[in-house]
């Protein structure tokens, strides 16, 4: 018989409560799963769209929503004439409930710019030229909205031909309905108007150069910041907001979790007072027995964290695949987020340990022994 | 503690005005005791319900503290130990009138549960309480649980528990209170021998005057005082 033993020994003896106390605690961890995974999920996705397209910089107004507001496309010319800039391209992006589907990524590409290179023609074709009234769908937008080449898509009170279905080799490129950046102007009524200037350095341009780079366009740019393309996420404030009610309906997932082990731990040192005053007679010390307790709840900590983990990933599975979400973000599932949730949960249970660990450690062997 | 500093007949406990209230002082369970004893000696603590020897035998275990007086052991005083616990892993062994066993262990898991404050590896551990319970003659009861054990057994699995960390001094409150006579006499049977093999000092409270008579001392107690002492004829010189 080894501690751990007596530690397993103290849980299993009420395998109800235990089982109830672990399904709180995995409720809990998975909450924390899904809601980070997601906030985390949307700064990967982004990340990954602009990493595939190859974009260094990103030039906008992250001071809105979700999406930056827009601004005059005439800031291209200025920024294309800085040194340390290989190549630039405008990108009207908006947010939009197409059809069906509640919220959609629009994106609305200069004609000739970088940012169609890398779509992957899979049926039908990409618009002829910046004129022609079409869209083209991401795969995944294709399968939500589920339309085919030949179908039409109402973009607020226009009807535009499905001319295309194309692989962008990132979730939030594939979620998206593509078209010329004039066309979605006018059908928006935002001629002139964009929200991103995306922005090549020269190869082997070093970071500092790039940094130095954003600081420039910053000064021509009051109301609007350059960043590096793996900033560009964490400076928007609708994704902070998320980011920040993610983090905030964790943290009462986790007080939560804290009651529930305090309570069930509570619980067992209560109904163990005799027990603990027999160990207490044949020579445990005191630190031995708040050290049981601990330990019993950092292990209740953990299981219920591994569950959670699982269950915070099915979560995230099936939120993956609802039309709310899908192509909008890629869940982030990382290693990081999975360890540090059972991390989390193992932190939840020695706190939630600590006070009936205490009480225990402190009654009288012999007032113990006799109830 | 080593074995030079005991010496043969040495003071084992050393009590002085002992006393003990509870509620404040309403209820007195000690009302100043003085008693010796020495290495070696099996003492019995008789009297009727009440008079306070559960109580004293607490205090000589350090579960509970007087509230006046001194009690020493081998010339400390307990009050002053560091860790009790320390002392009643090291020095004493328990043995219970309800046994105290932990129902959720094996036989042999509640003799390994005090060796946990030793040292001892995990087979050292499990060897030892092969070798105990073998000498209380259960070594065919390693895996039972105590709910699968009659009360003589219970009983000496809790003196093969007592002897776990080997200790100096047995202290026994009612051993056979809870036993049939046959089952009793076993126990009894068992810790006469501990005494004589062993050379333990032993303490044991009991009702039955009969298991007093085989003491080398009682000491008779009454509303929380000892009223006398007695060495039975069989062992006086």
């Amino acid at each position: 018989m080894t501690f751990f033993t007596v530690v397993v020994r103290g849980l299993i003896r009420r395998p109800v409560r235990t089982g109830l106390t672990l399904l709180g605690i995995s409720i809990g961890i998975g909450a924390v799963v899904t809601l980070v995974g997601m906030s985390w999920g949307y700064e990967k996705s982004i990340g990954k769209q602009l990493d595939v397209i190859g974009i260094d910089v990103v030039v906008s107004n992250m001071s809105g929503g979700l999406m930056p507001k827009v601004f005059d496309d005439t800031l291209q010319d200025k920024v294309a004439a800085l040194p340390k800039v290989a190549d630039t391209t405008t990108v009207l992006m908006l947010m939009l409930s197409i059809e069906d589907a509640p919220m959609m990524m629009v994106s609305g590409r200069e004609w000739g710019g970088f940012t169609w290179e890398k779509l992957e023609v899979l049926e039908g074709r990409l618009p002829k030229d910046d004129k022609e009234f079409a869209v083209v769908l991401g795969k995944l937008a294709a399968e939500v909205l589920k339309k085919k080449v030949g179908d039409t898509v109402q973009i607020e009170a226009d009807e535009l031909p499905v001319v295309g279905i194309v692989d962008g080799h990132a979730v939030v490129e594939n979620g998206a309905v593509i078209l010329s950046l004039s066309v979605l102007q006018e059908i928006s009524s935002n001629q002139g108007k964009v929200n991103f200037i995306d922005v090549r350095v020269p190869e082997g341009t070093s970071e500092k150069e790039v940094v130095e780079l954003c600081e420039t366009v910053n000064g021509m740019f009051p109301e609007g910041r350059a960043k590096l393309a793996s900033e560009v996420v964490g400076t928007s404030q609708g994704y902070r907001l998320a980011r920040a009610m993610s983090w905030s309906t964790s943290l009462l997932a986790i007080i939560v979790g804290v009651l529930g082990v305090m309570n069930t731990m509570l619980m067992t040192v209560f109904e163990r007072t005799h027990e603990i005053g027999i160990l207490l007679a044949v020579g445990w010390k005191r630190r031995r027995i708040l050290y049981m307790v601990l330990c019993e709840s950092a292990l209740l900590g953990f299981l219920g964290g591994v569950t959670g983990v699982g269950l915070g990933a099915l979560g995230l599975k099936i939120l993956e695949y609802t039309p709310a979400i899908r192509g909008l973000l890629e869940p982030d599932l990382s290693p990081k987020l999975l360890l540090t949730s059972v991390a989390i949960a193992v932190v939840v249970g020695v706190v939630s340990g600590l006070y009936p660990g205490w009480r225990s450690s402190r009654l009288s062997p012999s007032r113990a022994l006799n109830l | 503690m080593n074995e030079a500093s005991k010496g043969v007949g040495s003071v084992v406990y050393e009590a002085r005005g002992l006393k003990k209230n509870y509620d404040g002082g309403q209820v007195a369970a000690l009302r100043g005791v003085d008693f010796d004893i020495r290495e070696g000696e099996f003492v019995a603590i008789v009297g009727p319900s009440g008079c306070g020897k559960s109580t004293l035998l607490q205090m000589l275990g350090s579960l509970d503290k007087p509230s006046e007086g001194s009690l020493s052991y081998r010339g400390r005083l307990i009050s002053d130990l560091e860790d009790p616990s320390d002392y009643r892993s090291a020095e004493i062994g328990f043995i219970f009138q309800s046994f105290h066993l932990l129902p959720t262990f094996t036989v042999s898991e509640n003799v390994q549960i005090p060796m946990f404050e030793t040292g001892l590896s995990r087979g050292e551990r499990e060897v030892r309480a092969h070798e105990l319970l073998e000498s209380v003659g259960l070594a065919h009861r390693l895996k039972h649980f105590p709910s699968e054990l009659s009360g003589g057994e219970r009983q000496r699995v809790a003196i093969a528990r007592s002897l776990a960390n080997r200790p100096s001094v047995l202290l026994a409150d009612e051993p056979t209170g809870n036993l049939d006579s046959e089952n009793a006499a076993h126990v009894v049977e068992l810790l006469l021998k501990l005494h004589r093999e062993l050379g333990m000092t032993m303490v044991l409270v009991t009702h039955d005057l009969g298991i007093a008579a085989l003491a080398t001392r009682t000491i008779r107690m009454k509303d929380g005082r000892v009223v006398d002492e007695t060495t039975p004829l069989t062992h006086a010189s």
